[in-house]
């Protein structure tokens, strides 16, 4: 007779995966799917971004009527394979947003931090900064600084980064802040203990959590701007395809062929679906686990 | 609402085309550009030549419906050369400004002096390009003047139709600003904001950058102006300007692109009209880059590129690609017969070999949208020059770069100021003019001389054969290739009977008797 | 209080002062308006020529000290576009801005706080998630990409609505949709996460232990609490995510405010417009900080001490 000692134990499904609800099953599903595909992409897409076909412009999928073989999601104004593009575009975005939050996360991060801790005149910079920041429409910050340094994928990725520097800022400082009349930071200050020190082994893990959601809400904002840089004319030089700039350049299009604009406002918004509903999540996990402590 | 409106305004039609009054109407343009400032001397720019010619007018008219130079009296009802280098015009009586003031002979040496000895910056600039041959224009009685030039002008009558030539009045341009007596720069700075002319249309009021609204002027010296009331908005987004004719907030919309044709002509309620525009989208280039001054490489550049492929796939093949850098507006001159650009890639190969091409990279700078397709065209030709080994990178500027050592290659257009080559290819490639100035082309002794049989010979043989010689050192060390006259587009609800006119500069938005009407339903 | 609110205006003009400089010499290191004023080619004496008119050859301090002048004589000088003066540009574009910034906060308003209270209370029914979806969408999906379906749909193919300008109310409606989605999203899920902050809270727990009807503790008790967090972020937010998007919307409605004109005037190098732009907008924000900021001490004098 089988005993429950004898049968192998069920195969365990992670506790996080089980412990979710269906939309945020479905946006872990999405987020894999996507991050698999940006890496994929030089192995999985049919063409190459930039290889124009200038006889074969602004077809529709292919299995519409004059759709293009081969051209499995029509093609581009300059008749480029807009699932390709589409790729190409969704690597290259995700990116810049990668990137340009790291970015933000840790200019903002650091003056935050050095805000919060050192107070005083170090405060009143930062935060007469972030007010600055507020004050200013971004996008003539970003039109500044496109044209100082040049209009590249690396300027775009600080521009991007700086766009949203200012709410790590107010997060960490405003956390710092908190933490700093803790006793325990008090007992570590009377200790002896060198400034750093206490930064590193008692500000940063508690900032973890906060820093963490922001940067995956900050995800889905830059990929945002980085489309309404492009509707100025401001986003990434053509040929190059991103995201924003399929959609910018598509728009005049989108009564006449509107798979160059759909194909990457759907890529767009299951980055920011995945990216927003696990960034809820992450936040709510980081709120249990700190009221179970 | 929409609807009590429209069946008001249905009765109303029906109750005024009964009595008669069929064409006394509104019309609104949706404008992808409206101007910044109105004053005819200043500007030569494409978005500014559409707002000109309703409300003002030169001393000498032609016949805009077609395309041959048929000069007709405007402001001056007639002339004679009285001598080689001066010109006596008679002018119109009875000529009412909008505000009112009768045209005299002072109004007509006030406006033609300013620009020929201009002291105005503005005014200076344009004038060089074009008018540097004129000299002073003089009174001679109040319906008299006399305009003198500095050498016999083959092209006295095209010159005094120019728009920068349009009349204005004096008296009211003196009021505007400071002392009522004296001219100021402060007065013409005014007077671009509240232009006054002798056009079948007043500018009843002008929002820069934003509207312009026409009214008619009762006291036009010539046919009655058809419309009431014109209102142009500036609606930049494509999208809504299209959408605007559908919803009715316009009755025209400029600028639509090829590919946007389709749309239209699916659409029952909308149609367009286009025209290949007397304008050239060219491609420069900088003979002066140090990377670019063997000719070789540049003549490769232009070889490279398959002019008549751009026009299928861009233009729908309605674009049209010069052999030359010549147009049929021209007449006489024109010279269909010169083939100084052409398509040929194995040349370009082997020219690069020769010249010992290294690969190095080649930018083609583009306006955002300025030139309908200057960027797609951009696009398109970096990968034409990849085809033929040519490393070419696009580079979006808004700025105009043509006067930056850096610049090694970018989109431009050359229009057809006046109905000559002079006033094309001309205004352009002078010895000591804006190529040439901006550091990135070259003239010699030589050239020069052969511009000057060009520009001023009276012999129209002599002219060509000029011309061909021009042409010729164009090709031999290419600082230009003409890529096609783009075919522009209008699109327009169907009842309004309306399309560009042949005579025309670029562009002009034309509503005077005979230029536009409505098919009643 | 009186020492807060004179701390926070000095900190306010000491910000405005650096903004005003800052924008003064970064568009004058990055290029020249004669550039773009005479459009395409223009030989390098007639650049010069322009540039002297323009007195645009005066040494950078020069023009600075000329500038800062204009705080005091009120003159900032014509635009190099437009040829009037850039007051007048300004403030004739600021109000239709306004009034359409005023027209989608208030729907905003009525639309995200109701939806964010019932997103947190319905939070595990398929109510709660059905508005967070909704509500994402008016985020996620690039705002000229709303417009312009908007616009294919309303104006082109239904013919229902106008596409062009500010003339009457029903112009007011896509644009204050197009301007509000963002908004509204933001404010929603801000909205729920403060309400779910404060519906865990003791003092809820108490106003029901009371007997107090559900509606009234959620009203009273929990709306009222969480308001304050609310409301110190809607100022902020708003001016960001609105600046933003006002530009999206002006150009595609053809709008005429002033989020087109300063992106506009900083293309074309148009510095007194930009200057005088940036001046008008970065006062509006600063003061709209520094009256949510002070509202908030105010309401919350926990945060006096702080200041």
């Amino acid at each position: 007779m089988a005993s429950l000692s004898d049968t192998p134990p069920p195969r365990q499904l992670p506790r996080f995966w089980l412990e979710a609800d269906p939309t945020q099953k479905l946006a872990m599903v999405v987020g894999a799917i996507l991050v698999l595909l940006a890496v994929l992409t030089p192995l999985i897409a049919p063409f190459d971004p930039n290889a124009q076909s200038l006889i074969a412009r602004l077809r529709p999928p292919v299995w519409m009527e004059r759709g293009q073989p081969g051209y499995l999601l029509g093609t581009d104004e300059l008749g480029r394979d807009v699932l390709t593009r589409g790729l190409y575009g969704l690597r290259l975005t995700m990116m810049l947003a990668v990137l340009g939050a790291t970015l933000g996360l840790l200019i903002g991060g650091t003056l935050g931090l050095l805000a919060g801790m050192l107070g005083g005149r170090t405060e009143a910079l930062v935060m007469g900064a972030v007010d600055a920041q507020i004050a200013v429409p971004f996008t003539l910050i970003a039109l500044f600084l496109l044209t100082v340094l040049g209009n590249s994928i690396e300027v775009m990725v600080i521009v991007l980064g700086l766009a949203g520097w200012e709410q790590y800022a107010r997060i960490v400082r405003a956390e710092v802040r908190r933490l700093m009349r803790l006793p325990f930071i008090e007992a570590a200050h009377c200790a002896g203990a060198a400034p750093l020190w206490i930064a590193t082994r008692h500000l940063l893990p508690n900032l973890v959590s906060p820093l963490v959601v922001q940067f995956t809400l900050s995800l889905s904002s830059i990929i945002l701007l980085e489309s309404t840089l492009s509707f100025l004319g401001l986003g990434v030089q053509p040929p190059t395809a991103t995201l924003g700039a399929m959609v910018g350049i598509g728009r005049d299009y989108m009564p006449t062929a509107p798979w160059i604009v759909l194909v990457p406002a759907l890529f767009i918004l299951s980055v920011t679906f995945a990216v927003q509903i696990l960034g809820d999540w992450l936040r709510d996990r980081a709120d249990v686990r700190l009221r179970s402590r | 609402m929409k609807r009590f409106l429209t069946s008001t305004a249905l009765a109303t039609a029906m109750a005024t085309s009964l009595v008669g009054f069929a064409e006394a109407r509104d019309l609104t343009v949706a404008a992808a550009n409206v101007s910044d400032y109105l004053d005819p001397g200043r500007d030569h720019s494409n978005v500014g030549s559409q707002y000109y010619f309703n409300s003002f007018d030169p001393l000498i008219h032609k016949d805009y419906t077609s395309k041959e130079q048929r000069f007709l009296p405007g402001l001056a009802t007639e002339w004679t050369l009285v001598e080689p280098t001066i010109m006596e015009l008679k002018l119109r009586e009875g000529v009412t400004f909008h505000n009112g003031a009768v045209m005299t002979a002072d109004d007509v040496v006030f406006s033609l002096n300013r620009m020929f000895q201009a002291d105005f910056p503005p005014y200076q600039v344009r004038m060089r390009d074009r008018l540097a041959n004129f000299d002073r224009v003089e009174k001679v009685d109040d319906l008299t003047v006399r305009v003198h030039v500095e050498r016999p002008e083959p092209l006295f009558e095209t010159l005094l139709n120019l728009q920068q030539t349009f009349i204005i009045p004096e008296a009211y341009v003196k009021s505007l600003a400071g002392d009522p007596t004296a001219l100021e720069h402060d007065d013409y700075e005014a007077f671009s904001l509240k232009p006054v002319g002798t056009g079948p249309y007043k500018v009843a009021e002008f929002v820069p950058g934003q509207k312009i609204v026409w009214e008619r002027h009762d006291a036009f010296w010539g046919d009655s102006a058809p419309l009431d009331r014109v209102n142009v908005l500036a609606v930049p987004e494509t999208a809504s300007r299209l959408t605007a004719l559908r919803t009715g907030e316009a009755d025209i919309a400029t600028n639509i692109a090829p590919d946007q044709l389709q749309l239209i002509e699916s659409d029952p309620t909308l149609k367009a009209e286009g025209s290949v525009t007397a304008l050239f989208h060219v491609m420069i280039m900088n003979a002066n880059h140090p990377k670019l001054t063997d000719p070789r490489i540049r003549q490769a550049m232009s070889l490279a590129i398959d002019r008549d492929l751009l026009n299928e796939a861009l233009w729908l093949g309605k674009a049209e690609v010069p052999s030359t850098h010549t147009m049929e507006e021209f007449g006489d001159l024109y010279m269909p017969e010169l083939t100084t650009f052409e398509y040929n890639p194995e040349k370009a190969k082997a020219l690069l070999a020769e010249a010992g091409y290294d690969g190095f990279e080649i930018t083609y700078t583009s306006f955002p949208t300025y030139y309908t397709n200057g960027l797609l065209a951009a696009q398109a030709i970096t990968e034409m020059w990849a085809a033929v080994g040519i490393s070419g990178k696009v580079d979006v500027q808004d700025k105009w770069s043509g006067g930056s050592p850096d610049m090694m290659a970018r989109n431009w257009s050359n229009p057809m100021y006046f109905a000559d080559p002079f006033g094309s290819f001309g205004v352009m490639w002078a010895p000591g003019g804006p190529s040439e100035s901006e550091g990135r082309f070259n003239t010699d002794a030589d050239y020069a001389a052969v511009w000057d049989k060009f520009r001023f010979s009276a012999d129209v043989e002599e002219r060509k054969a000029a011309y061909a010689d021009l042409m010729e050192r164009i090709a031999a060390n290419p600082p230009v290739l003409p890529l096609y006259r783009p075919y522009e587009s209008w699109a327009m609800r169907s009842d309004v009977n309306w399309a560009p006119q042949p005579g025309h500069i670029p562009y002009v938005l034309d509503f005077r008797a005979g230029a536009i009407s409505f098919s009643s339903n | 209080m009186l020492k807060h609110v004179l701390k926070t205006l000095a900190r306010m003009s000491v910000t405005f002062f650096v903004i005003v400089t800052l924008v003064f010499f970064a568009t004058r290191i990055t290029g020249n308006p004669v550039d773009f004023v005479a459009g395409e080619g223009l030989t390098q004496e007639d650049r010069a020529l322009l540039i002297r008119y323009y007195k645009l050859d005066a040494p950078i301090l020069t023009q600075y000290t000329a500038f800062l002048g204009a705080f005091v004589d009120g003159q900032f000088g014509l635009s190099f576009m437009e040829r009037r003066p850039v007051a007048e540009i300004v403030v004739e574009r600021l109000w239709p801005s306004l009034q359409l910034l005023l027209s989608a906060m208030l729907v905003t308003l009525a639309l995200a706080i109701p939806l964010g209270v019932a997103a947190a209370v319905w939070r595990k029914h398929w109510i709660g998630s059905a508005i967070m979806s909704v509500v994402f969408l008016g985020y996620a999906v690039p705002n000229f990409v709303l417009a312009i379906l908007l616009i294919l749909t309303f104006s082109y193919w239904l013919n229902w609505l106008p596409v062009v300008g500010n003339a009457t109310p029903a112009h007011f409606i896509m644009p204050t949709i197009v301007l509000s989605g963002v908004l509204i999203s933001a404010l929603t899920r801000f909205t729920r996460n403060a309400m779910l902050d404060v519906l865990g809270q003791d003092f809820m727990r108490t106003a029901r232990a009371k007997g107090l009807p559900e509606t009234a503790v959620i009203l009273r008790h929990g709306l009222g609490n969480a308001g304050i967090t609310v409301l110190s972020v809607i100022g902020l937010q708003v001016a960001g995510l609105a600046a933003a998007g006002s530009v999206v919307v002006e150009s595609i409605f053809a709008w005429p405010g002033i989020g087109e004109l300063l992106v506009s005037s900083a293309i074309r190098r148009d510095y007194p417009v930009l200057q005088f732009g940036v001046i008008a907008v970065a006062a509006a924000v600063i003061v709209i900080n520094a009256v949510v900021d002070l509202t908030y001490a105010w309401a919350d004098p926990r945060l006096r001490r702080e200041g």
